[in-house]
């Protein structure tokens, strides 16, 4: 199949799954954010069974593989009665998997502020909220610039589960199967699909260098 | 008993031990109003524990701190505003890595005196000039050297009014060269009447400016004296021993 | 001395008041957690998932030898496909240390290419669109190499990073002692950069073992697919998928915990020498 018949047939279903794979991902991202910070407050917090449970937490979600905790939440759980639409259970991997990663991310971050600066804080009276919103926060996010950059590419990847799983529209790594179960589509589809991929990350990685040099923290 | 006759600060037979060792044993002493008031000795005699008690960084296991006749709060809103009033001067300078110069000194009386920008600002310029880095303002503290940062490290505590400043060994960090620029900036603050408690290991400073000499070794204060009368005349074995160890370098 | 973790910084010694607090909330905690554990195993009771029939067949030596041979499975495709993608990272690395500049500039496209495609996909290239040139695979390859693939491409930047973290000085050194650029590179800084890379290495061996959990796509008989047998033997779905995440994520914690351990033991080696 030529290129030009390629996307004639399948261009719009191309377009639609690179739109799926997007939306995933921002959704994905946010909601690993979202909980990655409160597991991190968890893990910090002067509470030792809370900052066991966060610990275990991320344990568990850095450890187990995409494939194994989507056939769980698709397959196993009903057997719990816990029912959930494809599309949740792919996010909720997607989002629990990145979730773990982002708050090993803020804990290294965390972990290059100099024990004095917090001693400087409390020394010129700076509460305890005050010292956490003016001088821990900014400096663990400017130093997870990065890390976090490459998480979002990960998500990003992470989200082809999408494909293990009968979900409309299809994502970018599902209209290859598709397309190839169908047709010949040969390493044409494979290559649209990459190359929009590659790009994307791309785009992505560069944002992120881009930020990064102007927030980064000389030390 | 007049306010000018409560000392700033004062300590009260205090103890601390980190583990089985005793750090600090039973050390009783004040800082009179404008008075300097500096703490030499062997290291690991305690002397960096003790100043560090004053303003809680480290707790202790008995005994009483005072600031103007009140005991330090051991914690939450009313330690942060005692603190507010003890400057402090560390020996790794300590400045805010992500902030430039200027937002250092600026920092805390904007978020915590809650002073407007305008006039946070412009008492901060006013300070950098006085300890001579604002030309500096605006870069971050990376960019400086040891002695720009430690002079910054000190308008930064000058810009919360202090009632009294501690320094914690505030030149054992810097090259040779930047030693005397930060003492410089320290004599002129002695010199304006500021209350000071300081940790060091320079002796010729120490007979310039002190009001009062304490020798501390071993976790006690084995001598107290004017730096004329100490340096002149030792009284204990080990304040000899450790003045000639020191004047052999 | 050991570098003292944010979470004890980041509070003081506790006073009275805090004391007090923390009591409580902690006392509130391991209440939440002890209802949490028990709301848990109440939806397991509640569904008749804890009856004897999910669980005792886990009791038999022939449920562990067979998912022994799964895992062996496993681990031999994840093996394979992390050797390959050493040694074509190793090229990769190479080729973006080359001194002509379009090596270099088709080295980092390959490393980016690898990097941006999800694993998922390659398995799809080998599943579906390689058979259609002709070239038949066994199912071992078509899990190994895309897992390999995908790996190759962070293995190279892995290693580039551990050949520029040995110090300039080395390199001159070597140099003034008349070492040729081959031999300086094979006996003077590959060998120090692959003891700071071999951490990440590791971390890059637990993706490429996660990444086999998708063999089930080209039929290869790993612990997962292993698994779907004994789920149809007897017919015990959530109790044998929760083993088998357990054992997946064991391993990758276990391996995780010794990339640690190599990493923290290599710094407090190199704090040693230069001070």
């Amino acid at each position: 199949m030529s290129i030009s018949a390629l996307l004639d047939k399948y261009g719009s279903l191309y377009l639609q799954a690179m739109l799926t794979t997007w939306r995933l991902t921002v959704i994905s991202f946010a909601g690993a954010m979202a909980i990655g910070l409160i597991i991190t407050v968890i893990r910090v917090c002067p509470i030792k069974p809370l900052r066991y449970l966060g610990d275990f937490y991320v344990q568990i979600f850095r450890n187990i593989p995409g494939a194994a905790m989507l056939i769980l939440l698709v397959y196993a759980l009903p057997y719990l009665k816990l029912n959930f639409p494809y599309e949740t259970c792919v996010l909720i991997a997607t989002i629990m998997i990145p979730s773990a990663f982002c708050s090993e991310h803020l804990m290294s971050g965390m972990n290059t502020i100099a024990p004095g600066q917090i001693e400087a804080a409390r020394a010129l009276g700076f509460s305890f909220f005050q010292m956490i919103r003016r001088i821990v926060i900014p400096q663990a996010l400017r130093s997870a610039v990065l890390p976090l950059t490459n998480l979002l590419v990960a998500t990003m990847l992470t989200t082809s589960l999408a494909s293990q799983v009968p979900m409309r529209p299809r994502d970018l790594t599902g209209i290859v199967s598709y397309i190839n179960t169908r047709d010949v589509g040969g390493v044409l589809a494979f290559a649209i699909s990459a190359a929009l991929y590659c790009l994307t990350a791309l785009l992505l990685g560069q944002l992120g260098g881009w930020i990064d040099r102007k927030v980064r923290i000389l030390r | 008993m007049t306010e000018s006759n409560v000392p700033v600060i004062e300590l009260r037979h205090v103890d601390k031990h980190f583990g089985t060792l005793h750090v600090l044993k039973d050390i009783s002493l004040s800082v009179n109003r404008g008075e300097v008031v500096v703490i030499i000795g062997p290291s690991g005699s305690g002397k960096s524990t003790l100043c560090r008690t004053v303003n809680r960084l480290e707790t202790i296991d008995s005994g009483e701190i005072l600031i103007e006749g009140v005991p330090i709060p051991p914690e939450g809103k009313k330690l942060a505003a005692m603190r507010r009033q003890i400057g402090m001067v560390f020996q790794s300078f300590n400045l805010f890595a992500h902030m430039t110069i200027l937002e250092n000194v600026v920092a805390a009386p904007r978020s915590i005196l809650k002073q407007n920008k305008k006039d946070a600002r412009a008492e901060a310029l006013r300070l950098l000039e006085r300890v001579g880095v604002a030309d500096q303002k605006d870069k971050v503290p990376a960019q400086l050297s040891g002695g720009q940062q430690q002079r910054a490290a000190i308008a930064r505590a000058l810009a919360m009014h202090p009632k009294a400043m501690l320094f914690d060994e505030p030149t054992s960090a810097l090259d040779p060269e930047m030693i005397g620029e930060v003492l410089s900036v320290m004599t002129e603050l002695a010199g304006e009447g500021m209350t000071m408690l300081i940790v060091t290991h320079e002796m010729n400073f120490a007979r310039r400016v002190a009001d009062r000499v304490i020798f501390m070794d071993g976790g006690a204060i084995v001598e107290e004296n004017t730096p004329e009368e100490f340096f002149a005349h030792p009284q204990s074995q080990r304040a000899k021993d450790f003045l000639s160890s020191i004047s052999e370098h | 001395m050991k570098n003292p973790s944010i979470r004890d910084i980041l509070y003081e010694p506790p006073g009275p008041k805090a004391r007090r607090r923390i009591g409580i909330t902690t006392a509130a905690a391991l209440l939440l957690i002890a209802g949490l554990i028990y709301l848990i195993i109440r939806q397991f009771a509640e569904n008749g998932q804890l009856d004897a029939r999910y669980w005792s067949f886990f009791g038999r030596a022939t449920t562990w030898r067979f998912l022994g041979e799964g895992l062996l499975s496993t681990v031999e495709a994840a093996l394979t496909g992390a050797l390959i993608a050493f040694a074509v990272g190793f090229v990769l690395m190479r080729g973006r240390l080359n001194r002509f500049a379009v090596i270099r500039f088709v080295s980092a496209a390959i490393i980016e290419f690898t990097r941006g495609v999800p694993t998922l996909l390659f398995i799809y290239l080998f599943f579906l669109v390689v058979p259609q040139t002709g070239w038949e695979l066994s199912s071992f390859w078509k899990i190994t190499l895309p897992c390999a693939i995908s790996a190759c491409g962070v293995v190279a930047e892995a290693l580039r990073s551990g050949v520029n973290a040995v110090p300039k000085g080395q390199r001159e050194a070597a140099l003034s002692l008349g070492f040729g650029e081959i031999r300086l590179f094979y006996q003077i800084l590959f060998p120090q950069a692959i003891r700071f890379v071999i951490p990440s290495l590791i971390a890059e061996l637990v993706i490429v073992l996660k990444d086999t959990t998708f063999a089930s796509v080209v039929s290869y008989a790993d612990l997962m697919q292993n698994a779907k047998v004994l789920i149809s033997n007897y017919d015990a779905m959530l109790s044998v998928y929760l083993v088998v995440a357990v054992i997946y994520i064991l391993i990758n914690y276990l391996l995780n915990k010794l990339s640690e351990y190599l990493a923290r033991r290599m710094n407090r080696g190199a704090e040693g020498r230069t001070s």
